[in-house]
């Protein structure tokens, strides 16, 4: 009868679909709207000799959003680049210990870097100008902040659940440490 | 700080993705000489800067939906036919496909699973031994780094500041002469071989070429495109990726529209990987170049290395071993930038010196103990990786003769540079 609980967390697992949905969609537009984009420049320049003065620029903005929040999606799906001897070399009893520790080192130094992105995005919001399309700099650089919380949050989750699982699967033998 | 910093080099031994660790050693850096840390994420705004940069996307996603699709079939099917009758016909055959294939999608692996996996059986009923397949399929999942339009090379444009479409030139002969060398030993491995040849009539052979005709031009795009002066490598990318997309969905049908999401996902995810690297070697070497530590490694360097030939090989063991270690994404984002200055001062061309770089990180790949495809053909053929080791020696060797040839001779590489000027 454990309605409460349940609830809960078929509602927290819903919101994480949802954003994990939202996230794949906005990648896809993303994607979509580079090529469409690059591609009606070159039309535009061979058959008129023109193009949009803010299609470059945005092109490159678009880059980079997409480069962040796919590495967000990376990080959800495990696919970072790193180098894997470890998992090869060392004995499977360590390896599950050794998880917690990589993704909460990962989270910590994720955690500096959004603090370090909305330091500069709030220095670029006070000082910065508009860059293009009169959007202000401040609005196009938000990709930092914004994708480096989420892969923060991310490996803080993966951290927990691991610990979750060695800590179920060793139910039966608590450790006796300290 | 020191000790805080040797953690974090741990930390990337032991697994830890390796743009963590950069940007993490990047703040750590920048704080140590009390700077703000925003200045990481301002070095990484950089990347907006560069034009370049859209390609990588772009040609990631060309190559996925290639992979995807049954590109790979037919073009094995298409060389086979033209090439079938040769002694060594199949070895051959295999080097071409999977030479074609990595220029397309990058070295991610991706030969090795999808090529790979049609070519080993292939090649064990044409008779051909376990050991020679095996090393044969195992070193060629890197081949074609040099061909246009390789990841490697676009990345190594961006981090060098060179021109690509020069890259893309330069790695064309030196590319080929390491096809031609392995093709020889693969014709003379393959000369014993009792097998009926049969020749491909000619209707095979047009059958063939009409199932691949959509997929043949592609080569032309990129490079026609390029040096036809219609458009630059970002913009080739995207007339690329609108083709591939128009003619794997449209045409053959090989994916169909419910399954496009996840593919694009996939590339975001795999673009996502190597950005974040970027982004973070980006801070990191900045701060290195701001401490001089190019110049004085170059200092340090000079003390005992004169010739420029010296330097050149005291790199390629350099290389050889980072390339044995990182992937050849992290590899080229980390070392470039701090080997250029040391380069520049030895007089080193930096064309030349990109073509050196990748066929290093290309045979770091299936050098032992730790290269990636070594493991990576150990999990996709089933068989333990000290087997692996012996089989890639013969093809090992070659390379290593390609890469002196390579090294030592740089109009190898600059001929059609200066020749198209």
């Amino acid at each position: 009868m454990r309605i409460l609980p349940d609830g809960s967390r078929t509602f927290f697992s819903r919101c994480g679909q949802w954003c994990v949905w939202l996230e794949e969609l906005f990648l896809c537009l993303l994607l979509t709207a580079m090529i469409g984009l690059a591609c009606v420049q070159i039309l535009l320049r061979v058959l008129y000799n023109s193009g949009f003065m803010w299609a470059d620029p945005l092109l490159r903005h678009m880059v980079l959003w997409a480069g962040l929040f796919g590495a967000a999606a990376a990080t959800r799906h495990g696919k970072h680049i790193a180098i894997d001897v470890a998992s090869f070399l060392l004995p499977q009893k360590v390896q599950p210990w050794l998880r917690v520790a990589i993704n909460l080192f990962a989270a910590v130094v994720c955690g500096f870097l959004t603090h370090a992105a909305i330091l500069f995005v709030s220095e670029e919001a006070a000082y910065g100008g508009r860059a293009l399309l009169s959007i202000p700099s401040w609005v196009l650089n938000l990709a930092f902040p914004l994708a480096f919380a989420l892969i923060c949050g991310r490996f803080l989750f993966r951290a927990i659940a691991e610990a979750v699982a060695i800590a179920t699967a060793a139910r039966p033998f608590p450790p006796e440490r300290r | 700080m020191t000790l805080l910093k040797f953690l974090a080099i741990l930390a990337a031994l032991l697994g830890s993705p390796i743009f963590v660790v950069i940007s993490g050693l990047a703040l750590l850096s920048f704080h140590s000489v009390e700077i703000n840390p925003s200045v990481v994420i301002i070095e990484m705004s950089r990347l907006a800067d560069t034009p370049l940069l859209l390609s990588l996307p772009l040609f990631i996603f060309a190559g996925t939906m290639l992979a995807e699709s049954n590109t790979s079939k037919r073009l094995l099917n298409l060389t086979h036919a033209l090439l079938g009758w040769m002694p060594g016909g199949l070895a051959v055959i295999s080097l071409m496909v999977c030479a074609v294939f990595t220029a397309f999608t990058g070295a991610s692996g991706v030969t090795i699973f999808a090529v790979g996996g049609l070519l080993l059986p292939a090649l064990l009923q044409d008779n051909y031994s376990e050991k020679f397949s095996l090393g044969l399929l195992t070193s060629s999942g890197s081949l074609g780094l040099l061909f246009p339009p390789s990841l490697p090379l676009i990345l190594y444009g961006v981090v060098a500041e060179t021109r690509v479409d020069q890259l893309f030139l330069a790695g064309i002969l030196p590319g080929l002469l390491m096809l031609t060398l392995l093709g020889g030993y693969s014709m003379v491995a393959g000369r014993g071989i009792k097998k009926e040849r049969p020749k491909n009539s000619a209707a095979t052979i047009f059958r063939a070429i009409r199932e691949a005709a959509w997929e043949l031009p592609l080569p032309v795009i990129v490079l026609g495109g390029i040096y036809g002066g219609f458009f630059v490598a970002g913009e080739a990318a995207a007339v690329t990726a609108l083709y591939v997309l128009i003619v794997e969905l449209g045409i053959y049908r090989d994916v169909s529209l419910r399954q496009l999401p996840a593919i694009m996902v996939k590339s975001m995810v795999l673009f996502g990987g190597i950005l974040v690297v970027l982004a973070a070697s980006m801070a990191t070497t900045n701060f290195l170049v701001d401490q001089e530590v190019p110049t004085r490694l170059f200092e340090l360097i000079r003390q005992y290395i004169s010739s420029k030939y010296t330097f050149l090989l005291l790199l390629n063991v350099f290389l050889l071993i980072v390339g044995s270690m990182l992937d050849i994404f992290s590899a080229l984002v980390l070392v470039v930038p701090l080997i250029i200055p040391i380069a520049t001062a030895y007089d080193v061309d930096l064309i030349h010196l990109g073509i050196i770089f990748l066929t290093n990180l290309q045979i770091g790949y299936c050098t032992p103990p730790v290269g990636l495809n070594l493991f990576l053909a150990s999990y996709r053929f089933e068989k333990p990786v000290a087997q692996l080791y012996v089989a890639t020696l013969p093809f090992l060797a070659l390379l290593l003769i390609t890469l002196a040839i390579i090294t030592y001779y740089p109009p190898l590489s600059l001929f059609l540079v200066n020749a198209a000027g």
